[in-house]
């Protein structure tokens, strides 16, 4: 169970990021879940790429070669309507796992 | 959608890749970007941003994963590399496969030919639906008479359709020579519940039915192959069965050889007298079940059926219930399922044995292999891949075993069907069917799938098991972390000595069963006897004169021959499983409905009991003075006696046979009583024998037993035209030796047995080379230590115990594991195992000393080798 939540966290926090920037590659990606959690997520780089694959092709994101500001190129992803569909589903099912986990930590 | 998209992928597999590669690559080269703009130096920067991101190629391939498209070619490319690396090592490949084909193609063969005898023995839809309907009395089940078949027909719901037939044999002419032929008489409706369609013309129609219509003759497929030459154009020809003329009007095609004994179908058209006979216990039924009624619902139906039936006519039926059963799992009688399916575990327990033995090479091969797999996992390889492709490497072995297998399997099947004597293979339905079809193949992928990972699992399991940094230090020379792959090793080999145990034992009973089994008539001396069966045609032998005539002329005849000892005939030749069980009436003594007495009848001619050699305990034979017109004779049985006349004297009281439908037999008078002798082979219980003189009941058919002094084979031809001399259009039937006879007989048994025997060779062979290897591993391992041993003072005797110790451990728990899988298997098949114990102390004892021998015998060579290490060479080598 611990994994595939671990996985599904994942999941949720790339769609989030997508859905509030717009188009990023992986490394914004990164550097956003950094920086908006106040460094306390680092996201582990050998993981996020087969998830990013593994979310284009179930067609939750779509993806395009583009260049940088500093002039190199990357592949940016952007979220899709199903991604976005997908997004609020892994919205509630996180809250309702935190939600849960509390109830439990809090029974006398 | 995103199946679309995997799909698509598939052909921009390299495209893919390349991408993949440019991703992960413009990641490290954005934040070497961004380490630069913080201020660290080139250097620095690329060290962080690597250190960061991880292993690149681990990265790589664990995203191509996630592309189905790339996940399957990755397996393609383990396929290749496991074929280079087996490429390599071409001894373990060959061995390996060999050992598989042997393993994978004796299951496929005995798989196909179980396939075709028992598991679909004949082609008809939903054969499952198909029931034989029997009367049962006590326990034993009987065949119908007519006039119950046809209430049950008016009466019952649970049938879509029933029919009957019964069996006949008639006198074939008019197409070749003459010949007798075995005839089913089937109601029209027959085709029709096993759903046939004839392959050439039609089968009967229900107005063909009818006494004076039914000129009809349906052909088996097997019979118009044999007789008719597979003519396209049979239909419409004319044939003579029994002096009439009957027309071909179908063929049934080559999967449908029901009932399989039989070469013609020819109407059964009953007489109303027929259909009212409630006595004559001689037609089959069967029926196919309506949709939604289960068999026990059948049976339940039919039992109220047989209870009304016994109330409105008790003289008939009472006592006589009914027993519904599926067609497929009586049409091969009781011991022919059981027999294959004691020969496909056999065959599966080699697979077994070679699976263990392959295992073994492996973890052998696995630890020369170290150093490539401890590279591998240094590089990023994850367990699964590693482990994946030495199960891939496993499973191309297995499936060319399996390929080889079918070669071999087939050869296999070649020589099964062709030594089985066909008058044996008649009774088997599917026989002639055995091929390697679809499901076969199906079966042989399977077991060479399942092999290969059985075998692989382990071993690639162990191998994971890399102090990498030793590994890559010392190369393949690091002996430590051996312990653990040594323990599997043993047990393997321990594994493979029970198996090959339970084998061998179960091979040696079921030898010494058969050679009891082919013995049991040798106080006759079979070897010295002359068979062959005469029928008479009721058109010509019509009155009892003319069929007493012919035996007393046909017996003087053959007793005039030189070198014949004695010349008689019978309806039943001892352990044979033959002769007439009939219901037996005693006189002035009641037979109370329900209880029931019956003997074995048979009819003799008055020297049989002198050439059987059975005394007569009790009053006399029968001689001169029984003959046609004198009073009915019979000799019973001391078994009869014991039964009916306990403490009396049992001669003079008259009995009748046939019970309630033989009123019109004779009574008959006891003038003697003879020794018991065996009349049954398989069957279980033994009948009290009632013997008939057939000069005074001269019966339609019987055979004849001619002894000789030297080959009775040699007779054969002198007997027939003996007998050709006093008629010429008589045929003998199956002429031949009492010993082949007996052969033929038992011939599922000897097929089992050699089979077996077959099975139990391999395991056997396997097994030493399985200890050799693990004794040899030892002591290649060892070599140090004992190179030590040695240089301190041990004595060469010494190392020689030490190795020898260690093998005699290994081999006695193998031995004791697979004495008690033995024991228990012998007890479950005891059945199969007749005339020895399944717990033969002898059998056990024996089989124990020539494994053991066997397995010291294999780790000899190792301990010899061990005893010979040069101590200064074995402490060098490092």
């Amino acid at each position: 169970m611990a994994k595939t939540d671990l996985q599904g966290t994942l999941d949720l926090l790339v769609l989030k990021t997508l859905d509030q920037n717009g188009a990023l590659h992986g490394y914004g990606i990164v550097l956003h879940i950094q920086g908006a959690s106040n460094d306390m997520l680092r996201v582990e780089e050998g993981s996020l790429y087969p998830a990013l694959h593994r979310m284009e092709q179930s067609g939750w994101i779509s993806a395009e070669w583009a260049m940088t500001e500093t002039n190199r190129r990357a592949k940016y992803y952007k979220l899709t309507t199903l991604g976005r569909r997908q997004l609020e589903i892994a919205q509630e099912s996180f809250d309702q796992l935190v939600r849960g986990v509390r109830a439990v930590l809090r029974y006398a | 959608m995103a199946v679309f998209r995997r799909l698509a992928n598939l052909f921009r597999r390299s495209r893919i890749d390349r991408e993949i590669v440019d991703e992960l690559q413009s990641h490290i080269d954005l934040r070497i970007d961004a380490n630069l703009a913080a201020g660290m130096s080139q250097e620095e920067a690329r060290r962080d941003a690597l250190l960061r991101f991880g292993n690149p190629t681990a990265t790589r391939e664990r995203v191509a994963s996630a592309d189905a498209a790339l996940a399957a070619e990755s397996v393609w490319s383990d396929v290749r590399y496991g074929w280079r690396q087996l490429l390599k090592s071409p001894g373990f490949a060959i061995t390996a496969v060999l050992t598989l084909t042997i393993g994978i193609g004796a299951n496929t063969a005995m798989f196909s030919s179980m396939d075709a005898v028992v598991l679909h023995p004949l082609a008809v839809p939903q054969l499952d639906r198909v029931v034989t309907v029997d009367e049962e009395q006590d326990g034993g089940y009987h065949q119908v008479t007519l006039a119950n078949y046809e209430d049950w027909r008016r009466q019952s719901r649970s049938f879509e359709a029933l029919a009957a037939y019964s069996d006949a044999n008639m006198s074939l002419t008019g197409a070749g020579d003459a010949v007798h032929v075995n005839v089913a008489l089937t109601s029209a409706n027959f085709f029709s519940v096993m759903r046939t369609q004839a392959l050439i013309g039609r089968a009967f129609a229900e107005s063909e039915c009818q006494p004076g219509r039914d000129g009809e003759a349906v052909l088996s497929y097997g019979f118009w192959q044999r007789r008719f030459g597979g003519d396209p154009a049979v239909q419409g020809r004319k044939i003579v069965l029994d002096q009439r003329t009957y027309t071909v009007v179908g063929v049934l095609p080559k999967t449908m050889q029901y009932p399989s004994v039989d070469d013609l179908y020819l109407p059964l058209a009953p007489t109303p007298q027929q259909l009212a006979d409630r006595g004559t216990r001689s037609y089959v039924a069967v029926g196919r079940l309506r949709d939604g009624i289960t068999v026990q619902q059948a049976q339940a139906e039919m039992r109220n059926i047989a209870k009304r039936l016994a109330k409105a006519y008790p003289a008939t039926n009472t006592g006589w219930s009914v027993h519904v059963e599926s067609l497929l799992a009586g049409i091969n009688g009781p011991y022919t399922p059981l027999y294959y399916r004691l020969i496909v575990g056999a065959t599966l327990f080699v697979l077994l044995v070679v699976c263990a033995n392959l295992a073994n090479l492996q973890f052998a091969r696995g630890i020369a292999r170290r150093p490539e797999i401890a590279m591998r996992s240094a590089l990023g390889a994850s367990r699964w891949r590693i482990v994946r492709q030495l199960l891939t490497e496993n499973i191309l072995l297995a499936l060319a075993g399996a390929v080889g297998g079918l070669g071999f399997g087939a050869l296999y099947l070649h020589v099964m069907l062709t030594s089985m004597p066909p008058v044996v293979a008649r009774y088997m339905a599917g026989w002639a069917n055995t091929s390697l079809n679809g499901r076969v193949m199906a079966f042989s992928l399977l077991i060479a799938l399942g092999a290969g990972v059985a075998s692989g699992f382990a071993p690639a399991l162990e191998s994971l098991h890399v102090n990498l940094v030793e590994q890559l230090k010392f190369g393949s020379r690091a002996t430590s972390g051996l312990g653990r792959t040594h323990r599997l090793r043993s047990i393997l080999a321990v594994a493979q000595i029970a198996l090959a145990v339970a084998l061998v034992v179960g091979a040696a009973l079921m030898a010494k069963g058969m050679n009891a089994m082919l013995h049991t008539a040798d106080a006759y001396k079979p070897n010295k006897v002359l068979l062959f069966s005469v029928s008479l045609p009721t058109a010509r032998y019509d009155t009892p004169q003319k069929q007493a005539a012919w035996y007393a002329d046909s017996l003087e005849k053959l007793r005039a021959l030189p070198g014949v000892t004695h010349a008689e005939v019978t309806t039943a030749l001892p352990s044979s499983d033959s002769g007439w069980v009939r219901d037996c009436a005693i006189e002035n003594r009641p037979v109370v409905p329900g209880k029931f007495q019956s003997a074995l009848q048979l009819a003799v001619s008055d020297g049989y009991f002198a050439a059987m050699s059975i005394p007569i305990v009790a009053g006399r034979g029968f001689g001169q003075s029984d003959a046609l017109g004198t009073q009915p004779a019979a000799i019973v049985s001391r078994r009869f006696v014991e039964q009916h006349f306990p403490g009396e004297n049992p001669l003079g009281h008259r009995i009748r046979m046939g019970g309630q439908a033989g009123d019109h037999e004779p009574w008959l008078t006891i003038v003697g009583v003879a020794e018991d002798i065996n009349y049954e082979l398989w069957e279980e219980t033994r009948h009290p024998a009632v013997y008939l003189d057939a000069a005074q009941m001269p019966p339609a058919w019987a055979m004849y037993a001619v002894r000789t002094y030297g080959d009775p084979l040699a007779l054969a031809a002198p007997a027939r035209k003996a007998l050709a001399g006093l008629d010429p259009a008589l045929p003998l039937d199956t002429v031949e030796n009492w010993q082949t006879y007996m052969h033929e007989m038992l011939t599922g048994l000897m097929y089992a047995a050699g089979m077996l025997a077959f099975d139990a060779l391999i395991a056997l062979l396997l097994a030493a080379i399985g200890i050799f290897a693990v004794m040899a591993n030892v002591v290649g391992e060892r070599t140090r230590e004992i190179g030590v041993r040695l240089a301190m003072g041990a004595r060469k005797e010494d190392v020689l115990g030490m190795i020898l110790r260690r093998a005699s451990w290994l081999t006695g728990a193998g031995v004791c594991i697979g004495l008690l899988l033995a024991y228990g298997l012998a007890h479950g098949v005891a059945n199969l195992l007749r005339g020895v114990r399944p717990d033969d102390p002898i059998v056990f004892t024996v089989v124990t000393v020539t494994i053991a021998v066997a397995a010291l015998g294999s780790s000899w060579i190792p301990a010899h080798r061990a005893s010979r290490i040069d101590p200064m060479e074995a402490l060098r080598s490092e």
